[in-house]
């Protein structure tokens, strides 16, 4: 053990002495996590792709809840599956499972009635935290999905005349209203019914738009739930979302440094010199593994450190977390020791590796949300070691995860870890006669 | 004691080493003597264990290379610059000592030891990027005996180093012919076997063509040596196998201005037994 160890010592030194190496596994990093971070800090809108899982959970089982989630399951741009239970949703949204969830709180078929009252459409919508920048386009989606619904009211004579007999009998009814008040709305009701009863039975407005609605008039009210909340319901902020991120950038970066040192190794012939020390093959492998390991988890802890100090963000559950960086560190070191036996020069070497690492990192969505890639591309994403590694570290930071929720995708760490450092030592072993 | 017994080692479709047969006897300075691409590095490769022969065997003290307590006896200075120049000097005999278990005190002493010895006392904590090719290719010798191997393989020790650092390693190896250590010595320069080995391989093409002191390969292979007189008229060339005979008579005869006399050395023997030069 003494002498991997020695190898594993000798590598961070040789690490820490190359400056540029230095730079792009522990300081981009961070300049990663911070630029993202202050972005998602804006939560700002975004263009949106097909396909978005959404949860929605009728509470009202009216027909006019029914004809919008109908709405909602026609449009393209989600995937809609129905819940009953909002708990259950809330959890799968935070889980990372789904994307947002959809509340159509009960009262939601009345209220649809009565929006000349001045009772808003109430919608509730909780996203993702780690989809911030998605968020402003889900609910601009599910608003116009609630207007496409109201304005059907209006293109239907039938229904219009309706609401505004329905409209007329509560403004009767109310107690809220002046006498003045109630005789102009009335008025207007009325000529609106009148309106109405001379149009044709389909067609209605005849598609025609208005220049908008008055001054104040907002019949549909969207309710965000905060889901980017720590235990004590306090709200985390947007390094909390982005440091994980950062983090799978930096130990990227020390998986390519370390499978280029690898190769370097081997093309200077201090690695011929190691084989002919007592040492076997595979412990001089493990000395190469072992620092990989211990600067990946240097990474981790020196960003992590970082985000507590600077930026605020509280991790959930530090064993957690340790168990998440311990799951990606293995992962890494078996990507690691799988890229070293790809590239013969060290130039080959790092743009491979670059070039694997960046794939992982386009389909594990280290680079774009997931949420903007095709059904398939997400299907892939699940063979990425970076969303895996994200969705790891998330869950200690801010999701909130159990030792349950642990187990996937640290299992998944775990395994990719274990083969990859078995295929790549029997490469090597293979490569180097 | 290490026995190569009838190895032989190919790459595809070409034969590195083919038959080797040979024994070295513990004390013993031993030239491998060849040009590139002769089968020098591969003969050392499979004598640190680090290749497997196709056929044969080799035997360290009787045991196989493969053995990590037989490699343990072997110290090894590669032809390439097998160091780490991020790190010091000290730092990489350091490394490399502690491979073998030693502990750091000892190593400690025995990296001040080696530094001395290779004349780098002073520059012991540079990091070895700054060093000049001579010095560290001495670094690089220095490393192969942080373990105190009874057995020392250097591959082109000289190479491309600078004359200061090419007597420096002349008298390590005296040094550590001194000590009683096996030294294999394989180079390409006939001059540095001449000077350092007791007995010098001659191999080309994966075989070993001549096995003798430097003195009776020349003796055997060498041919005549060339006696040339100068005299007023022009220069007279001999060839002959008495050299000494010659230039009595040439001094006897009172003309003479000047006298040389090349003797026939390992250049000339490894061109008379491949009939082509070391340097090809």
């Amino acid at each position: 053990m003494r002498e991997i160890w020695a190898l594993a010592v000798k590598d961070l030194k040789l690490l820490i002495r190359d400056r540029a190496g230095l730079f792009f596994t522990f300081f981009f990093p961070i300049l990663y996590a911070v630029f993202f971070g202050v972005i998602m800090g804006g939560m700002g809108s975004s263009e949106g792709r097909e396909g978005t899982p959404i949860l929605v959970i009728d509470q009202d089982h009216s027909k006019a809840s029914e004809a919008f989630v109908a709405s909602l399951e026609a449009d393209s741009q989600l995937r809609i599956t129905r819940s009953e239970d909002r708990a259950e949703a809330e959890t799968l949204v935070k889980d990372g499972k789904q994307t947002a969830f959809v509340v159509v709180p009960g009262g939601f078929g009345d209220s649809s009635k009565t929006i000349f009252k001045g009772e808003p459409i109430r919608l509730i919508v909780g996203v993702d935290p780690s989809h911030a920048a998605e968020a402003g386009l889900i609910q601009g989606l599910i608003t116009a999905k609630a207007y496409e619904r109201l304005q059907d009211l209006f293109m239907s004579p039938a229904s219009a005349r309706q609401m505004a007999r329905d409209a007329m009998a509560e403004v009767d009814k109310t107690s809220d209203m002046s006498p003045v008040q109630k005789t102009i709305m009335k008025s207007f009701l009325g000529s609106l019914d009148s309106f109405m009863k001379d149009m044709p039975a389909a067609g209605g407005f005849g598609g025609t738009s208005g220049e908008g609605g008055g001054a104040g008039f907002n019949p549909i009210q969207i309710e965000t739930v905060d889901l980017a909340t720590d235990k004590s319901g306090k709200a985390m902020n947007a390094f909390a979302i982005t440091f994980p991120q950062g983090i799978v950038w930096g130990v990227m970066g020390c998986t390519a440094g370390f499978g280029i040192s690898l190769v370097s190794e081997r093309n200077k012939g201090t690695l011929t010199r190691l084989q002919t020390s007592p040492l076997s093959r595979s412990r001089v492998l493990l000395g190469k593994a072992l620092a990989c390991f211990l600067a990946t988890v240097g990474v981790a802890v020196l960003l992590l450190v970082v985000a507590r100090l600077f930026f605020g963000v509280h991790p959930q559950s530090l064993p957690m977390l340790a168990l998440a960086v311990f799951c990606v560190a293995v992962a890494f070191v078996g990507i690691m020791m799988l890229l070293s036996t790809i590239g013969k020069t060290e130039a080959s070497s790092g743009g491979i590796g670059w070039a694997v690492l960046l794939v992982c990192a386009m389909f594990g969505g280290g680079m774009i949300p997931l949420m903007f890639m095709k059904g398939w591309m997400v299907t892939l994403s699940n063979f990425s070691p970076v969303k895996w590694s994200i969705y790891a570290i998330e869950g200690a930071v801010w999701r909130g995860f159990t030792f349950d929720k642990m187990l996937l995708p640290c299992g998944i760490l775990l395994a990719i870890g274990v083969v990859g450092f078995a295929a790549g030592s029997r490469l090597f072993a293979w490569s180097e006669g | 004691m290490i026995e190569f017994t009838d190895i032989h080692k190919a790459f595809g479709e070409t034969v590195a080493v083919g038959g080797l047969t040979l024994s070295i006897p513990p004390g013993e300075v031993f030239g491998l003597l060849g040009p590139n691409g002769a089968g020098k590095s591969t003969t050392i490769a499979m004598t640190v264990g680090l290749l497997r022969p196709d056929s044969g065997t080799v035997r360290i003290d009787g045991g196989d290379p493969a053995d990590p307590a037989v490699r343990a006896r072997l110290g090894v200075a590669p032809q390439s610059l097998a160091i780490y120049d991020d790190l010091s000097a000290r730092e990489n005999l350091l490394f490399f000592g502690s491979l073998y278990g030693i502990d750091r005190a000892a190593a400690g002493k025995r990296a001040a030891e080696l530094l001395d010895l290779v004349g780098l006392s002073d520059r012991a904590r540079a990091r070895v990027k700054t060093f000049s090719g001579g010095m560290t290719r001495r670094v690089n010798l220095a490393c192969a005996l942080m373990h105190d191997p009874a057995i020392v393989l250097l591959d082109e020790p000289t190479a491309g180093v600078d004359p200061q650092s090419r007597h420096a390693i002349f008298e390590i190896v005296r040094s550590l012919r001194d000590q009683g250590r096996t030294i294999v010595y394989t180079t390409h320069y006939m001059e540095e076997a001449q000077k350092l080995c007791s007995r010098v391989g001659v191999i080309d093409k994966g075989r070993l063509l001549a096995l003798d002191t430097v003195d009776a390969l020349i003796r055997e292979h060498g041919g005549d040596s060339v006696v040339r007189i100068e005299r007023a008229g022009g220069e007279e060339r001999t060839q002959t196998a008495e050299p000494v005979a010659v230039l009595q008579q040439a001094l006897a005869s009172g003309d003479a201005i000047g006298v040389h006399v090349e003797r026939p050395d390992l250049e000339t023997v490894f061109l008379n037994l491949t009939g082509r030069s070391l340097r090809d």
